[in-house]
C-alpha cells in the first residue's frame, strides 16, 4: 500500500467515524468536537485531490468561523455547562429504513457508474485559476452571494437582538 | 471579457434596481427614526423603477454573464408577475396589525421582502446550476427570517426554526444533485449540461439519482408532496402577509426555475418540433417522476384541507393543491402546458392574494383566525364577505371568473396532450375542494352571527385594496384574450 | 491513486450520515450538525469530480457551498437562541405549539 492510499483510508476512517460521533453522540459538546474533526479530515482528502485552497478555505471558515458559531449556540442555549445536555433521538426506524435506501441507492450508483474521467491530471496550484472564474464568468453569483451574507447577517442580528422584556410583559 | 460584462449590466437594470432598493431601504431605516411606514414608501418607489426597467425588457432574448442569465419573454413575463405581488405584499403590510407587534423592526422586515424578490428575480432567469442554487437560497434565507418576524406569537418564532430546517435540508439536496450532475456533465450552465446529455455518453442510473435529488430541492420550493412538509406549519406561523408572499411569488419563482431547468437541460432538441411539443433525453423519465407527484399533491393537499379549521392553515393546503394542479402543465412537455401555467399564475395572484387579504382584514378586526369564528360575518361586513366568496369561488374554479379561465386553459392543455387520466384526476380534486372553501361560506353567510352583531367598518384604503384584488378576479372571468395571448407569446425562452 | 469512486462512496457515506442526524436527533444544534456534514459530502464530491475531470468549476462551487453554509448556520443558530430564550429548550419535539 503506497503513502497515497495510506493517507486516503486514514483519513476516511477519521472523517466517517468523527461524523457518526457527531450524530450518535449523548453529549453535545462532544458530538461539537467530532465536528471539528470530520472538517479536518475533509481538508485533508482535498489536499489529497489537489485542491490546496479550497483545503485552507475550509479549515478557515468551518473550524475557524461555523464551528465556533456553533459551540457559541451550544453555549448560549444551556443555562449551565454542568447540567446533562441530554439529547434523545426519535423515529428511528422510519428513520433507518429511509437512509438504507439513499444509502444503498447512493452508493450503488456511485461504485457502479463509470465516469468520464481525464486520467493523469497535472494540477499546478489552483488560486490562479479558481480566482480568474470568479471575476470572470462566475462574477454574478459572487455578487449575489455577497447580497446574500449581507441579508443573512442583518437577518440573524434581527432574530437573535430581539426586544425580550416586552414580550414577557405581555 | 470587461466589455461584456458592461454590456450584461446594462440588461440587468431590474435586478440591480431592486440591490439599490434594499441598501436605501436599510439606509432610510438608519436615518428616518420615527418607525413609521416611511421605509415601506422607499420600497415601493424602488419597486416603480424595477417595474420600469422590467417593462423595458419586453421583447429582448438575449443571455448574460456568460450563460447565467437569460434575459427572455420568459423571465419577463414572471419578473411581471413578481413585481405585481410584491406590490400587493407591501400594501397589505401597511395595513396588517399583526405587524405592529415588532414595530421597531419594520425597516427590516422591508428590507427583507426586497432581500427576497431579488432572490425570485434572479430564480426567473438564472441559466446556471450554481446561481439557481444561489438565488433559491437567497430568498429563502430571507423568508426564514420573515416567517419569524412578529414577536407577538412564540409559533413564528417556531415555524422559522422548522422553515430553515426543511429549507437547509433541501437545498442540500438539491446541491448535492446538482454535484453529481456537474460530475456527469462537466457543465454547470443549463445549456451545457443539455448538450452533454445529448451525447447519451453517461450512466442513466446516476442522471436518475441526480434528477431526484434536485426534484427534492426544488419540490421544496413549490411546496409538491412529498417535500411539502413544512408549508403548513410555516403559512400558519408566519406573518399572514408573508404567507400570501409565500404561497403566491415564492411558488411563482420556484416554478419558473424548475420550469426553465427541466425545459433546457433535459430535452432532446432534435426533436423539438414547431408545433411546440418537446420529448426527453434518453434515460431519465422525469415527467413521470412529476406526474406521480402532482396527484399527490393535489389529492393530499386537497384531503387534509377539509380538516382545517385555522384559516391560514386551510389556505396552505389549499395552495399545496394548487401546485398540484400547476405542476400538470410540466408534465405533458408542450408549449401549450407551460402557457396554461403562466396563465393560472396571473389568476392564481389575484384570487390567492384577495382570499388572504381578506383573512387579515378580519384578523385585524376580529384578532381570530378560526373558521368558527367566521361565523354570521356575511351579516356584519358584507362588502368584504362577498369579496372573499368570489374569491373563493375562483379558487373553486366556478365561471365566471379567473379560476375558471386558468383551470380550463390547464385542463385543456393537458387533455389535449393526450394525459385523460391525470385531468380526471384534477376534476375529483376540484370538486373535493368545493367542500371546504363552501365552508367558509356557509359560515359567513348562512349561520346567524352569535353574539357581537354589530357592524365592521374598513377604512377606505382597505376597502380600495379590495377592489383591486376582486375587479382582476371578475374581470380575466369574462376578458381573457389578450392575457391568453401574452401568457403564449412569453412561451419563448432564450435558446430554444 | 484512489479512484474516483471510492472518493464519491465516502461522500454518500457522509451524506448518509448527515440524513440519519436529521432525521432521528432532537435537539436542533445536532440537526443543523448533520447539515453542515450534508454540506461538506456535497463539497468533498465537488471537489473530486473538479480534481478527476480537469476542471476548476467544482472547486469555485465548494467556496459558494461553504458561503452558503455558513449564512445557514448563522440564521438557524440565531432563531434557536431567540427560540430558547422563549421556551427555554432547544429539542425540537419538545417545540409543539405547531403540529410537527
Amino acid at each position: 500500500m503506497d503513502l497515497y492510499a495510506f493517507f486516503f483510508y486514514f483519513f476516511a476512517v477519521l472523517t466517517v467515524g468523527s461524523a457518526f460521533v457527531v450524530v450518535f453522540s449523548r453529549n453535545i459538546i462532544y458530538s461539537a468536537f467530532a465536528l471539528m474533526f470530520t472538517f479536518f479530515g475533509v481538508a485533508a482528502l482535498y489536499v489529497l485531490l489537489y485542491a490546496d485552497f479550497v483545503a485552507v478555505t475550509q479549515l478557515l471558515v468551518y473550524v475557524g468561523g461555523i464551528l465556533v458559531l456553533i459551540i457559541f449556540g451550544v453555549m448560549l442555549t444551556t443555562k449551565v455547562f454542568s447540567v446533562e445536555m441530554k439529547t434523545g433521538t426519535l423515529n428511528l426506524l422510519p428513520a433507518t429504513l429511509f437512509t438504507a435506501i439513499i444509502a444503498g441507492m447512493l452508493i450503488f450508483v456511485f461504485s457502479a457508474t463509470d465516469w468520464n474521467v481525464v486520467p493523469d491530471q497535472e494540477w499546478d496550484t489552483t488560486v490562479y485559476g479558481i480566482g480568474a472564474l470568479l471575476v470572470n464568468e462566475f462574477i454574478l453569483p459572487m455578487q449575489v452571494a455577497g447580497v446574500l451574507l449581507l441579508v443573512a447577517m442583518i437577518g440573524a442580528v434581527m432574530m437573535a437582538a430581539r426586544d425580550w422584556t416586552k414580550l414577557k410583559s405581555k | 471579457m470587461a466589455e461584456h460584462i458592461l454590456e450584461s449590466i446594462s440588461l440587468f437594470l431590474p435586478e440591480i434596481a431592486l440591490t439599490v432598493t434594499l441598501c436605501v431601504a436599510i439606509i432610510a431605516d438608519l436615518i428616518l427614526k420615527e418607525r413609521n411606514q416611511n421605509v415601506a414608501y422607499v420600497v415601493i418607489a424602488g419597486l416603480v423603477i424595477t417595474t420600469i426597467f422590467v417593462l423595458r425588457q419586453t421583447g429582448l432574448t438575449e443571455t448574460i454573464f456568460s450563460d447565467m442569465v437569460a434575459v427572455d419573454p420568459f423571465a419577463v413575463f414572471f419578473k411581471i408577475v413578481l413585481a405585481v405581488s410584491g406590490f400587493f405584499i407591501v400594501f397589505f403590510s401597511m395595513k396588517c396589525r399583526e405587524l405592529d407587534a415588532n414595530k421597531k423592526r419594520i425597516g427590516e422586515y422591508y428590507m427583507l421582502i426586497v432581500a427576497m424578490m431579488l432572490g425570485m428575480f434572479i430564480m426567473v432567469g438564472a441559466t446556471n446550476l450554481l446561481l439557481m442554487y444561489l438565488a433559491l437560497e437567497l430568498s429563502s434565507i430571507a423568508s426564514y427570517i420573515l416567517a419569524g418576524y412578529t414577536k407577538r406569537a412564540r409559533d413564528s418564532a417556531e415555524a422559522s426554526l422548522k422553515y430553515v430546517i426543511y429549507g437547509a435540508v433541501s437545498s442540500g439536496m438539491l446541491i448535492y444533485g446538482v454535484s453529481i450532475l456537474y460530475g456527469i456533465t462537466g457543465a454547470t450552465d443549463i445549456y451545457g449540461v443539455n448538450a452533454a446529455l445529448q451525447t447519451g455518453d453517461f450512466s442513466p442510473l446516476a442522471l436518475l439519482t441526480a434528477g431526484i435529488l434536485i426534484i427534492a430541492g426544488f419540490g421544496y420550493k413549490v411546496t409538491v408532496a412529498p417535500f411539502h412538509f413544512w408549508s403548513p406549519d410555516v403559512y400558519e406561523g408566519a406573518p399572514i402577509t408573508i404567507t400570501a408572499f409565500l404561497a403566491v411569488a415564492s411558488k411563482a419563482a420556484g416554478f419558473a426555475m424548475m420550469i426553465r431547468f427541466f425545459k433546457v437541460s433535459f430535452i432532446d432538441t432534435a426533436l423539438l418540433d414547431t408545433a411546440g411539443v418537446w420529448d426527453i433525453v434518453e434515460g431519465f423519465q422525469w415527467n413521470i417522476i412529476l406526474a406521480v407527484m402532482a396527484v399527490l399533491t393535489m389529492t393530499l393537499g386537497n384531503l387534509v384541507a377539509i380538516w382545517q379549521n385555522n384559516i391560514k392553515r386551510l389556505l396552505a393546503y389549499s395552495s399545496i393543491a394548487h401546485a398540484g394542479y400547476i405542476l400538470m402543465g410540466l408534465v405533458v412537455l408542450t408549449d401549450q402546458g407551460i402557457a396554461s401555467m403562466m396563465l393560472y399564475f396571473v389568476m392564481y395572484l389575484f384570487m390567492n392574494f384577495g382570499a388572504f387579504y381578506i383573512a387579515m382584514l378580519i384578523s385585524n378586526k376580529l384578532d381570530t383566525e378560526d373558521i368558527e369564528d367566521y361565523k354570521g360575518l356575511g351579516y356584519r361586513a358584507p362588502l368584504v364577505c362577498v369579496a372573499m366568496a368570489v374569491f373563493l369561488i375562483s379558487l373553486t374554479g366556478i365561471p365566471p371568473t379567473a379560476g375558471f379561465i386558468a383551470k380550463f386553459y390547464l385542463f385543456a392543455a393537458v387533455i389535449s396532450a393526450g394525459w385523460y387520466g391525470l385531468v380526471l384526476i384534477a376534476a375529483i380534486n376540484t370538486v373535493i375542494s368545493l367542500f371546504y372553501y363552501v365552508r367558509i361560506f356557509r359560515n359567513m353567510f348562512l349561520i346567524e352571527p352569535e353574539g357581537d352583531t354589530s357592524k365592521i367598518e374598513f377604512s377606505l384604503s382597505s376597502k380600495i385594496l379590495v377592489f383591486a384584488l376582486l375587479i382582476p378576479t371578475i374581470f380575466f372571468g369574462v376578458y381573457f384574450r389578450d392575457i391568453v395571448d401574452l401568457a403564449q407569446a412569453s412561451v419563448k425562452m432564450f435558446g430554444l | 491513486m484512489i479512484p474516483l469512486n471510492f472518493y464519491l462512496v465516502l461522500s454518500a457515506l457522509l451524506f448518509t450520515i448527515g440524513v440519519v442526524g436529521v432525521l432521528t436527533r432532537r435537539n436542533a444544534i445536532i440537526v443543523f450538525m448533520s447539515i453542515e456534514l450534508m454540506l461538506n459530502s456535497v463539497n468533498l464530491t465537488l471537489v473530486a469530480f473538479s480534481s478527476f475531470l480537469g476542471d476548476a468549476t467544482g472547486q469555485m462551487l465548494v467556496f459558494f457551498v461553504i458561503t452558503i453554509a455558513a449564512a445557514e448556520a448563522a440564521i438557524g443558530l440565531a432563531i434557536i437562541i431567540a427560540l430558547f430564550r422563549n421556551k427555554q429548550t432547544v429539542n425540537i419535539d419538545e417545540i409543539n405549539l405547531l403540529k410537527w
